[in-house]
């Protein structure tokens, strides 16, 4: 009796652990093949949504920031657009990824990228955007932004990630500006 | 295979036993990603390809796996696909999957998968399997589709993304409290409109029974 309890037990750990086993090797293969090379992406992305074309990041390594970072920066080759990949914290679900594209220094574009969030639709019912589109980054008021009821947090996030890009700008971008023109 | 056995498979997840309409499996997803016509079908497809799936590989181990184990089982067969998805969403659908991101995830918690996977697909042969698989999914698409083309006209006036002309936008049709009472609305249709079906098919059956049938039954 006492036997064949014991090899039904170790029956089904047998089966679980062949079954978790293939199912790793099933997703260890496609990985492989829908594996996403993020810089690529970023770069595909930031063609697709400005028409402008990037060959070079001018920023690969990104700046990390207490409440965000920005991972990726790049000008367009015309010169047109800087486009940035930033990512606020305090989601819902974790980081908020967050597209941003200037034309010139007026923040013409808002994209979100990967997250977690389940009520971001909110933000854009909620017209939260609007805040911050068609404004020139010295009058984006990012850091007291109007936040949406109930999605408090993944607007939070939102926000954060563009401050973060503000505060990449105002560090990188502009002194190298004014350095040049001085 | 049996074509009476065939036909109920076929009509039971399409109308009979609607995942969505008629049995109220997978409330969250429902109401969630029917804000729009194009988010529902995406959904509704993802949930297809994770049921014919899991019920296929759920009945070809149905002999294997041993009782006590099945539901831990289930549900490493059921995240192996819906990871898969989300990968395969993610380098090919980047924008739709950033909207979608978190309730892809939520698949692997779907009731109507696991509902499947534990009442058929581990008593019944792999092929009717698939086939409940394809023919769920197919009925919890289509629902989704039907209540995401309604929130969608009464939430931003628009079909498919093309804005109707003449309807505008109605604020707070996109909540989810719309969600809920567009969605009773739905069922409470769905299932007047198949109890007709049902009745006057009945009545067919009747008038066509002999004469003396009918008598009995008063009789009684």
């Amino acid at each position: 009796m006492a036997k064949s309890k014991n090899d039904a037990v170790w029956k089904s750990i047998l089966v679980l652990a062949a079954i978790a086993l293939c199912s790793g090797l099933l997703l260890g293969f496609f990985n492989v093949i829908t594996y996403v090379d993020p810089l690529q992406s970023a770069y595909d992305r930031f063609a697709e949504d400005t028409g402008a074309s990037f060959s070079e990041m001018a920023d690969e390594e990104g700046q990390s920031y207490e409440n965000g970072s920005v991972v990726y920066y790049a000008l367009s080759d015309d010169g047109e657009w800087r486009a940035f990949l930033a990512s606020g914290s305090g989601g819902y679900g974790g980081a908020v990824q967050v597209y941003l594209y200037f034309r010139g220094s007026v923040l013409e574009k808002i994209a979100v990228g990967e997250n977690g969030e389940t009520f971001l639709g909110n933000l854009e019912s909620a017209n939260f955007y609007d805040q911050f589109l068609g404004k020139d980054i010295a009058a984006l008021d990012e850091l007291n932004a109007d936040l949406v009821s109930g999605a408090t947090k993944s607007s939070t996030a939102v926000a954060n990630a563009i401050a973060a890009a503000v505060r990449y700008w105002n560090e990188n971008v502009a002194g190298g500006e004014t350095n040049e023109s001085a | 295979m049996n074509r009476r056995k065939i036909k109920e498979t076929v009509l039971g997840g399409l109308i009979r036993s609607n995942p969505t309409f008629v049995l109220v499996l997978g409330t969250c997803p429902t109401i969630a990603m029917t804000t729009s016509l194009a988010q529902a079908f995406a959904m509704g497809l993802a949930t297809t390809f994770v049921l014919i799936f899991s019920n296929i590989f759920v009945s070809l181990l149905r002999g294997l796996i041993p009782d006590k184990v099945r539901i831990p089982c289930y549900i490493v067969i059921i995240s192996t696909f819906v990871i898969i998805v989300q990968m395969v969403m993610r380098r090919y659908l980047p924008e739709l999957y950033s909207t979608m991101q978190a309730f892809i995830a939520l698949i692997v918690v779907n009731c109507i998968i696991l509902a499947r996977a534990e009442s058929f697909a581990s008593c019944n042969p792999t092929l009717y399997s698939a086939l409940d698989g394809v023919s769920m999914g197919l009925g919890f698409t289509g629902a989704l589709c039907l209540i995401g083309i309604v929130r969608e006209f009464f939430a931003s006036g628009s079909f498919a993304g093309i804005a109707i002309p003449g309807f505008p936008a109605m604020s707070g049709a996109g909540a989810s409290a719309f969600g809920f009472i567009a969605f009773g609305c739905m069922m409470a249709l769905f299932n007047f409109v198949i109890q007709k079906l049902e009745d006057r098919k009945e009545r067919l059956r009747r008038a066509s029974l002999p004469l003396q049938g009918g008598a009995g039954e008063v009789k009684l």
